[in-house]
């Protein structure tokens, strides 16, 4: 199996590196909602626009949106 | 020569040059060349001395096996360097001079640094230069290269070399070149078997722990995620002056809370409801071992450790400070304080600081924990320049003498101030501090940060007016990159390595293109090393195991251990490794050969392309005529045809900077024999045209 971002070798769908910056994603997800009240994607873009995110974190966030963004123009997606 | 002629054996021809003028009777060697290479005749006495030097080591340990592309080996010898080193040709000269030297004189001395290098390169010199005289030789030891000094232990010659000390030496080379060599072949040559091409890659018992620090401490940064906080803030007026106050919480991590407390505040009046003075004392620096001068050279002058190591160096050299290497944090009496600060008192700037000091009752210098049987602490030895000192040496020179005063200097006393306001019901906080007596820090000034906030009088139940509420949005930080100097400290907080060759382990993780920049950033190829390391040897890059070993190397210098014993731990450590690493050869190369075609790509790229702006340009050669130039990568895609011509002598080196002239990217030139420079390889530049 590949990484999806970066196309590494992995067990699942990101690699060893990226897997670290999903499960800080996920992590700080909690801070964030108690701080502005956040749903998950206006999180993630704020996630990627902010500096001090890491590159890692940044592009798992990104391919994220994106996956979210892909699903939302699917219509099966809303099956 | 007769046979009351003694063979003095020095480190470096600079410090053989100031020991045959301390020896000899009337000061005025006779200086003398074979070859190249110096030696000096001296009298002292009724005896005759040659004073010669190694150039650093002579010897060094190799592998019996030359054939690079065999591993694992563990049959390793001493060998002359210039036999087994690219570049090492001059010592050899050195060896045959030494060796032909040797043969007229009755009696050696050795006369290196008093450290475990020193110890090491003289006695193989007087093993294998000198025919076996190892045994019989005469030790000199010494901390600083005065006259006074090196005059002194050459009357109390210590009977023979420190034969624990050179065991302990001999142990780590040969532990140092079986792991360095084995892993780096074994590295290289899965790496050249994979892709066909050769590719130096190396590592080291410290030399990985060390990167794999860099590549967590680069994990981290890379998958951190930010969470927001508000900091708030007022500003208040005390008697015509604005003043900062803080909120009470840090920090607010509530976006809704943080709008409350500002709109509670806002155009309330604040008041006085406690004001606390604390006095405090704060003792003098302690002196300076090697670590803490690095450290503090990197902050004050942003000195690499290794530049800091090389002045030193070379201001023992010139007797100007003690022997740098030191892990010591203790001043004894023996070295004469009041001798040392009259010396000072020549030099204008310190006159009245030295006298102060000389005035006081009692000298009795701040030490710190740290100890080295060997050396004490750096210190100035008190002799003034001979000669103009380039203004890094004059830096580092001064950085020493102010902290050799200002472990002298009296206690300082500060006082701090914390004034608590109410407003609205919110606490705030207004501080200030204050220096009420300067004691030690008069001397060490230019090295001391401490800004003052003296505050108003102010008492309990006192108004002031709150002019402005601040709330600011923030957002936590990743943790900050190592730089070559904190890097350094992490290593003497592990242990790994030794206050001598820390500073050349991160040069060397420099130069294999492992890391980049000041502030430092692991490279895809450093990353690769340690992924394979870690995947396929982890106790290699363990610092626990590093750190053993380190302890038991040292024990070896105690007594407490033999050489034996620790060399054969380290194979039976290493033998699974490198097995492993053969038995993956393949995967190894695979993954290698990836990363270093990525790192050279990398070093190829010189920016953004300012025509197309979505490809990259890079270094390329052409295929038909050789030569170099830069082109778009989106040529490839038939997208963009830009390319610029380029120099095709000296080396490139892309700035990762653009040109203030256009903003394109920069590149370096440099060539052999000429100053290195930039160029901006935009014909239309504006800069050019200014020039023209």
């Amino acid at each position: 199996m590949k990484c999806e971002i970066c196309g590494r070798e992995s067990t699942s769908r990101f690699c060893e590196l990226h897997e670290m910056g999903y499960d800080n994603l996920l992590d700080r997800y909690e801070d964030w909602k108690k701080a502005l009240n956040l749903t998950w994607t206006g999180y993630l873009r704020k996630v990627v626009m902010n500096p001090n995110t890491g590159l890692w974190a940044k592009e798992v966030a990104q391919e994220l949106l994106s996956e979210s963004s892909r699903n939302s123009q699917d219509p099966e997606s809303h099956f | 020569m007769n046979s009351r002629t003694v063979l003095v054996l020095c480190e470096k021809p600079s410090a053989s040059m100031r020991v045959a003028k301390a020896l000899d009777d009337s000061g005025k060697p006779v200086a003398r060349k074979i070859d190249g290479v110096p030696y000096y005749e001296a009298r002292r006495r009724d005896r005759q001395l040659i004073i010669v030097s190694g150039l650093g080591h002579l010897y060094t340990v190799a592998p019996k096996i030359r054939d690079r592309d065999i591993y694992p080996v563990f049959d390793f010898h001493w060998q002359p360097r210039h036999l087994v080193e690219k570049g090492a040709d001059q010592t050899k000269k050195w060896i045959e001079l030494i060796s032909r030297l040797s043969k007229d004189v009755s009696d050696f001395i050795l006369a290196t640094d008093y450290d475990i290098e020193g110890a090491t390169l003289g006695y193989t010199i007087l093993k294998y230069a000198c025919g076996g005289k190892e045994e019989e030789a005469k030790r000199m030891k010494f901390s600083t290269l005065t006259t006074e000094e090196l005059r002194e232990s050459y009357m109390k010659l210590q009977s023979h070399i420190e034969f624990p000390i050179v065991e302990a030496g001999l142990c780590r080379h040969f532990v140092d070149a079986m792991y360095g060599i084995n892993l780096s072949r074994a590295m290289t040559v899965a790496a050249k078997r994979w892709s066909r091409k050769y590719a130096t890659l190396s590592t080291g018992r410290v030399q990985g722990p060390t990167l794999s620090f860099l590549v967590a401490r680069e994990k981290e940064i890379n998958s951190f995620v930010p969470t927001p906080f508000w900091k708030i803030k007022a500003k208040v007026q005390i008697s015509g002056a604005t003043y900062e106050v803080e909120y009470e919480k840090d920090s607010v991590t509530n976006f809704d809370e943080a709008k409350v407390i500002v709109k509670d505040c806002e155009g309330k009046p604040g008041e006085v409801t406690s004001v606390q003075t604390r006095r405090f004392q704060q003792a003098p620096p302690t002196p300076f071992d090697l670590g803490t001068l690095q450290s503090e050279a990197y902050s004050h002058f942003r000195y690499t450790p290794k530049r800091t190591a090389n002045i030193a160096e070379r201001l023992y050299l010139e007797a100007l400070i003690s022997y740098p290497r030191t892990s010591s944090q203790k001043l004894p009496p023996s070295i004469n304080y009041k001798a040392i600060l009259k010396s000072l008192s020549r030099e204008p700037k310190y006159e009245k600081l030295a006298s102060d000091l000389l005035n006081l009752k009692v000298l009795e210098p701040r030490e710190g924990k740290k100890e080295d049987p060997a050396h004490p602490a750096v210190y100035p030895t008190g002799d003034l320049p001979e000669r103009p000192l380039s203004p890094p040496e004059r830096r580092i020179w001064e950085l020493v003498a102010r902290r050799f005063m200002a472990v002298f200097g009296e206690t300082a006393v500060k006082s701090s101030v914390r004034v608590s306001l109410d407003i609205d019901g919110h606490r705030f906080y207004l501080r200030g501090r204050q220096i009420l007596k300067e004691g030690w820090m008069r001397f060490y000034k230019p090295y001391i940060r401490a800004e003052e906030v003296i505050l108003p009088h102010l008492e309990e139940g006192e108004e002031v007016e709150v002019v402005d509420v601040i709330r600011e949005d923030r957002f936590t930080k990743p943790p900050s990159r190592h730089n070559p100097s904190s890097l350094l400290r992490k290593m003497e907080e592990v242990e790994i390595g030794t206050k001598a060759t820390r500073a050349d382990i991160i040069e060397t993780l420099y130069k294999r293109r492992y890391i980049a920049e000041e502030r430092i950033l692991v490279t895809d190829l450093g990353f690769e090393i340690t992924n394979v390391l870690s995947k396929h040897c982890p106790t290699v890059i363990a610092v626990d195991f590093t750190r053993d070993l380190e302890k038991r190397m040292e024990e070896i210098q105690n007594g407490k251990e033999k050489m034996e014993r620790v060399i054969d731990r380290a194979v039976y450590q290493l033998k699974p490794a490198l097995a492993e690493m053969k038995l993956r050869e393949e995967e190894i190369g695979k993954e290698l050969s990836e990363a270093v075609k990525k790192a050279r790509m990398q070093q190829r790229i010189v920016g953004n392309c300012p025509v197309c702006r979505t490809g990259r340009l890079v270094i390329l050669y052409s295929r038909r005529t050789g030569k170099r130039f830069i082109g778009c990568t989106n040529y490839f895609e038939g997208i963009c045809k830009t390319s610029f011509p380029l120099p095709q002598r000296g080396t490139l080196k892309p700035l990762r900077r653009n040109c203030n002239g256009c903003g394109w990217p920069l590149i370096q030139v440099s060539a052999r024999g000429k100053r290195p420079w930039t160029l901006c390889f935009n014909p239309d530049c504006p800069s050019k045209e200014r020039k023209n």
